[in-house]
């Protein structure tokens, strides 16, 4: 490698590093917290059978499903304002990851839910809970437990797909890298550099996720739950 | 105390109760014996409203409720008088053996956390368990769970408990311990409807016995002549056939 390039990646670093700690990481988690609240709402209506509103859950989770993440960003962004909505890059890249991730974490938290045994259901009504109580108290902690795999992975694809925000105009970690690399040419080298900086974000998202089933596990007394 | 007139349920098109009386009184013992389908864990829960029986009336204490359309909030009230015991015993998975107990006397009895955990070690120390008031449901055996599920189910002070086969689901050695708990509590008087397989238990512990087959009480009546004296040939017929299983 010549020295040259090797420049361009010492400068670049901080600058790349710098802007996915100030943009990527903050638009991940951000909309993750909030597609965690879709998600845990739409389950919740999906299981309590909530009429009406259940046909709406699932005709959202329906077309989020099934158009590309990509063409909802352009939807919002580029889209809207011809009906007048206007968004700032930024939260509409917050909504609409929010929005998405929240579609699919939602049939995460459902099965979660429901692979809680009724019996458990049961038991609370039987010392007197009431079913908001047994949710909140017995089904959510537990169903939170199994959940908590799948959702880490969900978050680590979102760290990942936040990239895709570079198209809307966000200037996060991705975007500033094509930046640098057009000025530069260096492309293998720079496109490599923020390769390697996802690759450590999503490491120490899993050795958070470690760390949490490990704290969770012990909130349940050993590694299985046993119905 | 508790009396059941009428009572009837379909599931999924098949009638399982077919019009079941039955009376408790205080300090009674009720064991509901009888072969595999025939409507014992059916009636238990319609009792304690987990299944809503399609016709019947309860009394209970006194007041009178028609069982298909009691309000929710009625219900809520006769659950706070009654216990229920279950076959998979099903101790909250996220809570502590002490957890377990106080759950039901903190958040739907409100009563102060420190009465609750007084009151729940006295409840877990009568089935022995006290030592285990910090250990999870997945770290105690089939029988230190059933046995925890008991002093739950103690702890709320019921008028009555509800037992739905609660030996079933344990290994031939834990089964001793449990019945011993609940010979324990008829001996101090507390009311409780058993449905249970154990026979030997049965005829040595209940006041009273509801025999039941195709969703119909075939006998009921007090224990005594029922054991003794028992004239019906399909209800001998029914213990011979146990016998045999034992030997």
């Amino acid at each position: 490698m010549s020295e040259r390039v090797i420049d361009i990646l010492i400068s670049s670093f901080p600058r790349i590093l710098g802007q996915g700690l100030l943009v990527t990481i903050p638009l991940t988690v951000i909309s993750f917290a909030l597609a965690m609240v879709v998600a845990v709402i739409c389950a919740m209506i999906q299981i309590a059978d909530v009429k009406g509103l259940k046909q709406i859950v699932r005709f959202y989770i329906w077309i989020i499903r099934g158009t590309p993440l990509l063409v909802q960003l352009y939807l919002v962004y580029f889209g809207l304002p011809d009906l007048g909505l206007v968004l700032p890059a930024f939260p509409c890249a917050v909504a609409v990851f929010a929005l998405n991730e929240g579609a699919y974490c939602a049939e995460t938290v459902r099965a979660a839910i429901e692979s809680v045994p009724k019996g458990q259901m049961e038991a609370g009504y039987c010392v007197g809970l009431s079913y908001i109580q047994i949710m909140r108290r017995i089904v959510l902690p537990q169903a939170f437990r199994t959940a908590f795999p799948p959702l880490s992975n969900s978050l680590i694809s979102m760290v990942k797909d936040t990239s895709l925000a570079a198209n809307i105009t966000v200037t996060e970690m991705f975007m500033t890298t094509q930046r640098v690399a057009g000025r530069t040419y260096e492309h293998l080298a720079l496109y490599a550099e923020v390769a390697l900086i996802y690759l450590l974000f999503c490491t120490v998202i899993t050795w958070l996720q470690r760390l949490g089933e490990k704290k969770l596990n012990a909130m349940n007394g050993g590694n299985v739950i046993r119905a | 105390m508790l009396e059941i007139r009428g009572l009837k349920k379909t599931i999924g098109g098949a009638e399982i109760l077919k019009g079941v009386d039955l009376t408790v009184e205080k300090g009674d013992v009720l064991a509901v014996l009888g072969p595999s389908g025939g409507g014992k864990t059916t009636l238990l829960r319609c009792l304690n409203y987990l299944e809503r029986a399609d016709a019947g009336t309860m009394t209970f204490l006194g007041q009178q409720m028609d069982m298909p359309t009691v309000s929710r909030k009625d219900v809520a009230a006769y659950r706070r008088h009654t216990a229920f015991v279950f076959q998979s015993f099903n101790l909250f998975a996220n809570k502590t053996a002490l957890q377990n107990v106080t759950e039901g006397l903190i958040v739907a009895r409100k009563m102060p956390k420190a009465d609750a955990e007084s009151r729940a070690l006295a409840a877990l120390e009568r089935v022995g368990l006290a030592d285990k008031r910090d250990s999870y449901p997945s770290q105690l055996s089939g029988g230190q769970q059933q046995r925890v599920a008991i002093a739950r189910a103690v702890a709320g002070e019921p008028d009555v408990i509800f037992f739905d086969e609660p030996t079933s689901a344990l290994d031939p050695e834990l089964i001793g311990g449990v019945l011993d708990v609940i010979r324990s509590l008829a001996e101090d008087g507390m009311t409780m409807i058993v449905v249970t397989h154990e026979v030997r238990f049965a005829r040595n512990v209940s006041t009273k016995v509801l025999f039941m087959e195709e969703g119909r009480a075939l006998a009921f009546g007090p224990a005594g002549p029922f054991f003794e004296e028992q004239k019906l040939e399909r209800i001998q017929t029914f213990f011979r056939s146990l016998d045999r299983k034992d030997e």
